[in-house]
Protein backbone atom coordinates (compact mmCIF):
# COMPACT_ATOMS: atom_id res chain seq x y z
CA UNK A 1 0.00 0.00 0.00
CA UNK A 2 1.27 3.26 -0.77
CA UNK A 3 1.24 6.49 1.10
CA UNK A 4 -1.56 7.94 -1.02
CA UNK A 5 -3.86 5.18 -0.82
CA UNK A 6 -3.64 5.19 2.95
CA UNK A 7 -3.25 8.80 4.26
CA UNK A 8 -5.40 9.94 0.96
CA UNK A 9 -6.02 13.97 1.39
CA UNK A 10 -4.06 14.17 4.60
CA UNK A 11 -1.35 13.23 3.04
CA UNK A 12 -0.10 16.88 1.63
CA UNK A 13 -0.92 18.29 5.19
CA UNK A 14 1.40 15.70 6.80
CA UNK A 15 4.22 16.26 4.30
CA UNK A 16 3.93 19.97 5.16
CA UNK A 17 3.93 19.37 8.45
CA UNK A 18 7.10 17.12 8.46
CA UNK A 19 8.92 20.23 6.13
CA UNK A 20 7.48 22.81 8.86
CA UNK A 21 9.27 20.81 11.60
CA UNK A 22 12.22 19.90 9.57
CA UNK A 23 12.69 23.62 8.76
CA UNK A 24 12.57 24.68 12.01
CA UNK A 25 14.47 22.19 13.56
CA UNK A 26 17.52 22.97 10.98
CA UNK A 27 17.10 26.64 11.90
CA UNK A 28 17.62 26.16 15.62
CA UNK A 29 19.89 29.01 16.17
CA UNK A 30 21.66 27.27 19.48
CA UNK A 31 25.44 26.81 19.11
CA UNK A 32 28.56 25.53 21.42
CA UNK A 33 28.46 28.12 24.16
CA UNK A 34 32.49 27.62 23.81
CA UNK A 35 33.27 28.46 20.42
CA UNK A 36 29.87 30.04 19.43
CA UNK A 37 29.84 28.75 15.97
CA UNK A 38 29.31 24.58 16.10
CA UNK A 39 25.90 24.32 15.77
CA UNK A 40 23.77 22.50 18.67
CA UNK A 41 22.02 20.86 16.29
CA UNK A 42 24.18 18.50 14.10
CA UNK A 43 21.49 16.83 11.87
CA UNK A 44 17.54 16.35 11.62
CA UNK A 45 15.98 13.76 9.43
CA UNK A 46 12.38 12.68 8.80
CA UNK A 47 9.45 10.39 7.74
CA UNK A 48 6.17 9.50 7.19
CA UNK A 49 5.10 6.44 8.81
CA UNK A 50 4.73 3.94 6.18
CA UNK A 51 1.13 2.47 6.04
CA UNK A 52 2.74 -1.20 6.16
CA UNK A 53 4.27 0.00 9.97
CA UNK A 54 1.22 2.12 10.61
CA UNK A 55 -1.01 -0.64 10.38
CA UNK A 56 1.14 -3.00 12.41
CA UNK A 57 0.55 -0.18 15.34
CA UNK A 58 -2.40 0.33 15.15
CA UNK A 59 -3.50 -3.05 15.03
CA UNK A 60 -1.59 -4.16 17.89
CA UNK A 61 -3.22 -2.01 19.79
CA UNK A 62 -6.34 -3.00 18.80
CA UNK A 63 -7.72 0.03 16.91
CA UNK A 64 -9.08 0.69 13.47
CA UNK A 65 -6.65 0.60 11.01
CA UNK A 66 -7.46 3.37 8.78
CA UNK A 67 -6.00 6.46 8.23
CA UNK A 68 -8.24 8.79 10.65
CA UNK A 69 -6.63 6.36 13.78
CA UNK A 70 -3.61 7.08 12.47
CA UNK A 71 -3.88 10.60 12.66
CA UNK A 72 -5.79 11.25 15.71
CA UNK A 73 -4.97 7.60 17.93
CA UNK A 74 -1.62 7.91 17.70
CA UNK A 75 0.89 10.84 17.30
CA UNK A 76 3.65 9.11 15.32
CA UNK A 77 2.74 9.63 11.58
CA UNK A 78 5.25 12.67 10.96
CA UNK A 79 8.59 11.45 12.64
CA UNK A 80 11.70 13.87 12.94
CA UNK A 81 14.91 12.80 14.15
CA UNK A 82 17.26 15.66 15.73
CA UNK A 83 21.15 14.27 16.30
CA UNK A 84 22.92 16.85 18.65
CA UNK A 85 26.75 16.54 19.61
CA UNK A 86 26.60 16.60 23.54
CA UNK A 87 24.05 15.21 25.84
CA UNK A 88 23.77 18.92 27.79
CA UNK A 89 22.53 20.21 23.64
CA UNK A 90 19.64 17.88 23.46
CA UNK A 91 18.08 19.22 26.51
CA UNK A 92 18.70 22.58 25.28
CA UNK A 93 17.71 21.60 21.96
CA UNK A 94 13.95 20.42 23.68
CA UNK A 95 13.77 23.61 25.88
CA UNK A 96 14.20 25.91 22.42
CA UNK A 97 11.60 23.81 20.79
CA UNK A 98 9.12 23.68 23.91
CA UNK A 99 9.06 27.69 23.39
CA UNK A 100 8.65 28.36 20.02
CA UNK A 101 5.37 29.45 19.27
CA UNK A 102 3.97 27.37 16.56
CA UNK A 103 5.07 24.16 18.80
CA UNK A 104 2.73 23.19 21.29
CA UNK A 105 4.63 19.88 23.28
CA UNK A 106 1.31 17.25 24.46
CA UNK A 107 3.73 15.38 25.96
CA UNK A 108 7.19 14.30 26.75
CA UNK A 109 9.33 10.72 27.30
CA UNK A 110 12.81 11.57 28.99
CA UNK A 111 14.94 8.09 27.68
CA UNK A 112 17.65 9.98 28.64
CA UNK A 113 17.20 10.53 32.38
CA UNK A 114 15.25 6.86 32.74
CA UNK A 115 16.65 4.58 30.01
CA UNK A 116 14.40 1.85 27.93
CA UNK A 117 15.65 -1.65 29.57
CA UNK A 118 17.63 -2.39 26.48
CA UNK A 119 19.56 0.60 27.20
CA UNK A 120 18.18 2.88 24.43
CA UNK A 121 18.38 6.85 25.46
CA UNK A 122 16.58 9.57 23.67
CA UNK A 123 14.22 12.22 24.45
CA UNK A 124 10.81 12.05 22.54
CA UNK A 125 8.26 14.98 22.29
CA UNK A 126 5.15 14.87 21.11
CA UNK A 127 4.13 18.00 19.76
CA UNK A 128 0.85 19.73 17.76
CA UNK A 129 1.95 22.42 15.33
CA UNK A 130 -0.32 25.00 16.13
CA UNK A 131 0.62 27.46 13.60
CA UNK A 132 1.68 27.18 10.35
CA UNK A 133 1.28 24.65 6.81
CA UNK A 134 0.95 21.52 9.21
CA UNK A 135 -1.25 23.04 11.69
CA UNK A 136 -3.25 20.98 13.59
CA UNK A 137 -0.94 17.65 13.07
CA UNK A 138 0.61 16.01 15.63
CA UNK A 139 4.34 14.63 15.54
CA UNK A 140 6.97 12.71 16.95
CA UNK A 141 10.65 14.45 17.64
CA UNK A 142 13.47 12.17 19.02
CA UNK A 143 16.24 13.86 19.99
CA UNK A 144 19.27 12.35 20.65
CA UNK A 145 23.66 12.51 20.63
CA UNK A 146 25.38 11.13 17.60
CA UNK A 147 26.89 8.60 19.99
CA UNK A 148 23.78 6.91 20.73
CA UNK A 149 22.37 7.26 17.41
CA UNK A 150 24.97 4.86 16.04
CA UNK A 151 24.44 2.58 19.17
CA UNK A 152 20.50 2.98 17.97
CA UNK A 153 21.29 1.91 14.16
CA UNK A 154 22.35 -1.19 15.22
CA UNK A 155 19.50 -2.02 17.72
CA UNK A 156 17.07 -0.82 15.07
CA UNK A 157 18.34 -3.41 12.94
CA UNK A 158 17.56 -6.44 15.52
CA UNK A 159 13.51 -5.53 15.12
CA UNK A 160 14.26 -6.77 11.67
CA UNK A 161 15.93 -10.22 12.07
CA UNK A 162 13.49 -13.16 12.63
CA UNK A 163 16.02 -15.23 14.80
CA UNK A 164 19.51 -14.08 16.56
CA UNK A 165 22.24 -16.40 17.27
CA UNK A 166 22.54 -16.03 20.68
CA UNK A 167 20.28 -13.78 21.15
CA UNK A 168 20.89 -13.17 25.00
CA UNK A 169 24.66 -12.36 24.79
CA UNK A 170 23.65 -9.93 22.23
CA UNK A 171 21.19 -8.35 23.89
CA UNK A 172 23.41 -8.13 26.55
CA UNK A 173 26.54 -6.92 24.71
CA UNK A 174 24.10 -3.93 23.07
CA UNK A 175 22.72 -3.18 26.48
CA UNK A 176 26.22 -2.63 27.95
CA UNK A 177 27.37 -0.90 24.69
CA UNK A 178 24.56 1.81 25.54
CA UNK A 179 26.05 2.31 28.73
CA UNK A 180 28.89 2.94 28.05
CA UNK A 181 28.62 5.25 24.96
CA UNK A 182 26.42 6.84 27.59
CA UNK A 183 29.18 7.21 30.14
CA UNK A 184 31.52 9.00 27.08
CA UNK A 185 28.90 11.08 26.53
CA UNK A 186 29.01 12.02 29.76
CA UNK A 187 33.16 12.21 30.08
CA UNK A 188 32.70 14.15 27.08
CA UNK A 189 30.30 16.84 27.71
CA UNK A 190 32.62 16.95 30.84
CA UNK A 191 36.04 17.41 28.85
CA UNK A 192 33.85 20.36 26.55
CA UNK A 193 32.78 22.32 30.64
CA UNK A 194 36.79 21.48 31.67
CA UNK A 195 37.72 23.65 28.55
CA UNK A 196 36.05 26.77 29.68
CA UNK A 197 37.12 27.00 32.88
CA UNK A 198 40.50 26.51 34.46
CA UNK A 199 41.73 23.63 36.87
CA UNK B 1 37.77 -21.55 45.48
CA UNK B 2 40.49 -24.09 43.88
CA UNK B 3 43.59 -25.18 45.03
CA UNK B 4 46.25 -27.24 43.65
CA UNK B 5 48.30 -29.39 46.95
CA UNK B 6 51.62 -30.38 45.80
CA UNK B 7 52.98 -32.34 48.88
CA UNK B 8 54.85 -35.99 48.04
CA UNK B 9 53.88 -37.56 51.66
CA UNK B 10 50.91 -39.68 50.71
CA UNK B 11 48.99 -39.81 53.86
CA UNK B 12 49.81 -36.10 55.00
CA UNK B 13 48.27 -35.17 50.75
CA UNK B 14 45.32 -36.77 51.89
CA UNK B 15 44.74 -35.96 55.40
CA UNK B 16 45.49 -32.18 54.30
CA UNK B 17 43.12 -32.72 51.24
CA UNK B 18 40.64 -33.52 53.69
CA UNK B 19 40.63 -30.71 56.10
CA UNK B 20 40.51 -28.30 52.78
CA UNK B 21 37.59 -30.10 51.42
CA UNK B 22 35.49 -29.85 55.16
CA UNK B 23 36.59 -26.36 54.58
CA UNK B 24 34.78 -25.58 51.12
CA UNK B 25 38.05 -25.69 48.86
CA UNK B 26 38.28 -27.54 46.11
CA UNK B 27 41.70 -29.32 46.10
CA UNK B 28 43.29 -31.52 43.51
CA UNK B 29 46.83 -33.18 44.95
CA UNK B 30 49.48 -33.87 43.54
CA UNK B 31 52.73 -35.51 44.23
CA UNK B 32 55.88 -34.02 42.72
CA UNK B 33 57.02 -30.83 41.40
CA UNK B 34 57.02 -31.22 37.77
CA UNK B 35 53.52 -32.62 38.06
CA UNK B 36 52.41 -29.66 39.89
CA UNK B 37 54.20 -27.03 37.76
CA UNK B 38 51.75 -28.66 34.55
CA UNK B 39 48.98 -28.61 36.51
CA UNK B 40 49.64 -24.86 37.26
CA UNK B 41 49.86 -23.82 34.07
CA UNK B 42 46.20 -24.29 33.51
CA UNK B 43 45.84 -21.33 35.28
CA UNK B 44 42.74 -23.03 36.45
CA UNK B 45 43.73 -22.39 40.24
CA UNK B 46 43.09 -19.53 43.21
CA UNK B 47 45.74 -20.44 45.41
CA UNK B 48 48.96 -23.32 45.65
CA UNK B 49 50.14 -24.95 48.88
CA UNK B 50 53.75 -26.52 47.18
CA UNK B 51 55.84 -28.73 49.90
CA UNK B 52 59.62 -27.59 49.58
CA UNK B 53 61.28 -30.96 48.90
CA UNK B 54 59.63 -32.95 46.58
CA UNK B 55 60.76 -35.71 43.82
CA UNK B 56 61.86 -33.63 40.62
CA UNK B 57 61.30 -30.10 40.82
CA UNK B 58 61.46 -28.87 44.61
CA UNK B 59 58.72 -26.38 45.36
CA UNK B 60 60.97 -23.37 45.03
CA UNK B 61 61.44 -24.11 41.51
CA UNK B 62 58.10 -24.86 41.14
CA UNK B 63 57.51 -20.85 42.68
CA UNK B 64 60.02 -19.26 40.51
CA UNK B 65 59.42 -20.69 37.13
CA UNK B 66 55.81 -19.38 37.73
CA UNK B 67 56.83 -16.12 38.84
CA UNK B 68 59.22 -15.88 35.78
CA UNK B 69 55.84 -16.13 33.37
CA UNK B 70 54.09 -13.43 35.49
CA UNK B 71 52.05 -15.50 37.38
CA UNK B 72 50.85 -13.42 40.37
CA UNK B 73 49.02 -16.87 41.80
CA UNK B 74 48.93 -16.97 45.76
CA UNK B 75 51.48 -19.96 47.06
CA UNK B 76 51.84 -20.92 50.43
CA UNK B 77 55.22 -23.18 50.96
CA UNK B 78 55.41 -26.35 53.32
CA UNK B 79 58.74 -26.34 54.94
CA UNK B 80 60.32 -28.52 57.06
CA UNK B 81 63.16 -26.70 57.58
CA UNK B 82 62.58 -24.39 59.87
CA UNK B 83 65.59 -22.13 59.52
CA UNK B 84 65.76 -18.24 58.66
CA UNK B 85 67.85 -18.57 55.41
CA UNK B 86 65.01 -20.89 54.08
CA UNK B 87 62.01 -18.87 55.00
CA UNK B 88 63.73 -15.79 53.75
CA UNK B 89 64.72 -17.64 49.99
CA UNK B 90 60.96 -18.90 49.90
CA UNK B 91 59.54 -15.26 50.47
CA UNK B 92 62.00 -13.40 48.24
CA UNK B 93 61.49 -16.64 45.94
CA UNK B 94 58.33 -15.29 45.72
CA UNK B 95 55.81 -16.92 48.29
CA UNK B 96 52.89 -14.73 49.58
CA UNK B 97 53.66 -17.09 53.16
CA UNK B 98 54.95 -20.48 54.26
CA UNK B 99 54.86 -22.62 57.25
CA UNK B 100 57.08 -25.10 58.70
CA UNK B 101 55.91 -28.72 59.40
CA UNK B 102 54.56 -30.14 61.88
CA UNK B 103 51.74 -27.44 62.16
CA UNK B 104 47.96 -27.07 62.89
CA UNK B 105 45.39 -27.94 60.11
CA UNK B 106 43.84 -24.77 61.63
CA UNK B 107 46.99 -22.83 60.89
CA UNK B 108 47.19 -23.73 57.26
CA UNK B 109 43.35 -23.22 56.52
CA UNK B 110 43.54 -19.69 58.56
CA UNK B 111 46.66 -18.97 56.59
CA UNK B 112 44.99 -19.93 52.90
CA UNK B 113 42.39 -17.79 53.73
CA UNK B 114 44.48 -14.57 54.55
CA UNK B 115 46.45 -15.68 51.48
CA UNK B 116 43.41 -15.83 49.08
CA UNK B 117 41.43 -12.83 50.54
CA UNK B 118 41.58 -10.40 47.85
CA UNK B 119 39.99 -12.80 45.28
CA UNK B 120 37.11 -13.06 48.22
CA UNK B 121 36.31 -9.89 48.10
CA UNK B 122 36.40 -9.64 44.63
CA UNK B 123 33.32 -12.46 44.73
CA UNK B 124 31.64 -10.07 46.38
CA UNK B 125 31.56 -7.44 43.64
CA UNK B 126 29.18 -4.94 44.63
CA UNK B 127 30.38 -1.89 46.98
CA UNK B 128 27.42 0.59 47.67
CA UNK B 129 26.47 4.10 49.30
CA UNK B 130 22.73 5.46 49.26
CA UNK B 131 20.73 4.72 46.08
CA UNK B 132 24.12 4.09 44.37
CA UNK B 133 25.79 0.90 43.32
CA UNK B 134 29.28 -0.26 42.21
CA UNK B 135 29.94 -3.42 40.62
CA UNK B 136 34.20 -4.08 40.34
CA UNK B 137 33.61 -6.37 37.71
CA UNK B 138 31.66 -5.20 35.36
CA UNK B 139 32.80 -1.16 36.10
CA UNK B 140 29.13 -0.74 36.19
CA UNK B 141 27.80 1.72 38.49
CA UNK B 142 24.19 1.66 39.13
CA UNK B 143 20.77 3.78 40.36
CA UNK B 144 17.48 3.22 40.30
CA UNK B 145 16.90 5.43 37.80
CA UNK B 146 19.73 3.87 35.14
CA UNK B 147 23.43 2.38 34.95
CA UNK B 148 26.38 3.61 33.43
CA UNK B 149 29.41 1.09 32.22
CA UNK B 150 32.08 3.31 33.75
CA UNK B 151 35.94 2.94 31.96
CA UNK B 152 38.68 1.21 34.36
CA UNK B 153 40.19 3.71 35.96
CA UNK B 154 36.89 5.75 36.69
CA UNK B 155 35.50 2.45 38.25
CA UNK B 156 38.80 1.68 40.00
CA UNK B 157 38.69 5.44 41.40
CA UNK B 158 34.92 5.09 43.02
CA UNK B 159 36.00 2.19 44.23
CA UNK B 160 38.38 3.89 46.68
CA UNK B 161 36.07 6.51 47.65
CA UNK B 162 33.34 3.61 48.21
CA UNK B 163 35.71 1.73 50.21
CA UNK B 164 35.77 4.25 53.21
CA UNK B 165 32.86 6.65 52.37
CA UNK B 166 32.68 10.01 54.73
CA UNK B 167 36.93 10.52 54.72
CA UNK B 168 39.08 11.94 52.20
CA UNK B 169 41.38 9.74 50.07
CA UNK B 170 44.37 12.10 48.80
CA UNK B 171 44.83 13.00 45.32
CA UNK B 172 48.59 11.13 46.07
CA UNK B 173 46.79 7.80 46.60
CA UNK B 174 44.58 8.20 43.90
CA UNK B 175 47.00 8.60 41.46
CA UNK B 176 48.82 6.28 42.97
CA UNK B 177 46.00 3.50 43.10
CA UNK B 178 44.67 4.00 40.53
CA UNK B 179 47.40 5.30 37.34
CA UNK B 180 50.52 3.41 39.36
CA UNK B 181 53.25 4.43 41.45
CA UNK B 182 56.03 6.28 39.35
CA UNK B 183 53.49 6.71 35.97
CA UNK B 184 54.02 10.53 35.86
CA UNK B 185 50.46 11.00 35.20
CA UNK B 186 49.66 14.46 36.53
CA UNK B 187 47.87 15.70 39.50
CA UNK B 188 45.08 17.35 37.12
CA UNK B 189 44.19 14.11 36.00
CA UNK B 190 42.63 13.12 39.07
CA UNK B 191 40.03 16.24 39.07
CA UNK B 192 39.39 15.18 35.40
CA UNK B 193 37.93 11.84 36.84
CA UNK B 194 36.52 13.42 39.65
CA UNK B 195 34.69 15.21 37.35
CA UNK B 196 33.55 12.12 34.97
CA UNK B 197 32.25 10.67 38.21
CA UNK B 198 30.47 13.60 39.66
CA UNK B 199 28.48 14.12 36.55
CA UNK B 200 27.61 10.07 36.35
CA UNK B 201 26.22 10.30 39.95
CA UNK B 202 24.44 13.58 38.77
CA UNK B 203 22.47 11.90 36.16
CA UNK B 204 22.21 8.79 37.73
CA UNK B 205 20.28 10.90 40.47
CA UNK B 206 22.55 9.73 43.08
CA UNK B 207 21.55 11.07 46.77
CA UNK B 208 25.56 10.87 47.23
CA UNK B 209 28.05 12.96 45.81
CA UNK B 210 32.19 13.65 45.92
CA UNK B 211 33.01 16.22 47.84
CA UNK B 212 36.47 18.11 47.81
CA UNK B 213 38.01 18.71 51.04
CA UNK B 214 40.75 21.36 50.57
CA UNK B 215 44.19 19.71 51.20
CA UNK B 216 43.11 16.49 52.18
CA UNK B 217 41.41 14.92 49.08
CA UNK B 218 37.88 13.70 47.97
CA UNK B 219 35.19 12.23 50.01
CA UNK B 220 31.95 10.24 49.30
CA UNK B 221 29.32 11.44 51.69
CA UNK B 222 25.67 11.65 51.63
CA UNK B 223 24.02 14.63 49.46
CA UNK B 224 22.81 17.40 51.83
Amino acid sequence: MTKQTFYGAALPKLEAAERQLVSLCTQCPLSHELDGESPAVLSCISRIKSPDSMIAKLRGRGLAADCQAALTAVHDAVGVRVICAFADDVYRVAGWLDAQPDLRCIQVKDYIACPKTNGYRSYHMIVELAGGPGQGITAEIQLRTIAIDFWATLEHQMKYKRTIPHEALIRAELKRCADEIASVDLSMQTIRELLTQSF
Amino acid sequence: MRLLLAEDERPLSRALVSILQRNQYTVDAVFDGDDALEALSSGNYDGAVLDIMMPGLDGITVLRRLRARGDLLPVLLLTAKSEVDDKVLGLESGANDYLTKPFAARELVARIRAMTRGQDDQASSQLGLGNITLDRTTFTISSPSGCFQLSNKESHMLELLLCCPGHPVSETRLLERVWGDGSGAEHSIVWVYISYLRRKLQALRADVRIRAVPGAGYLLEACP
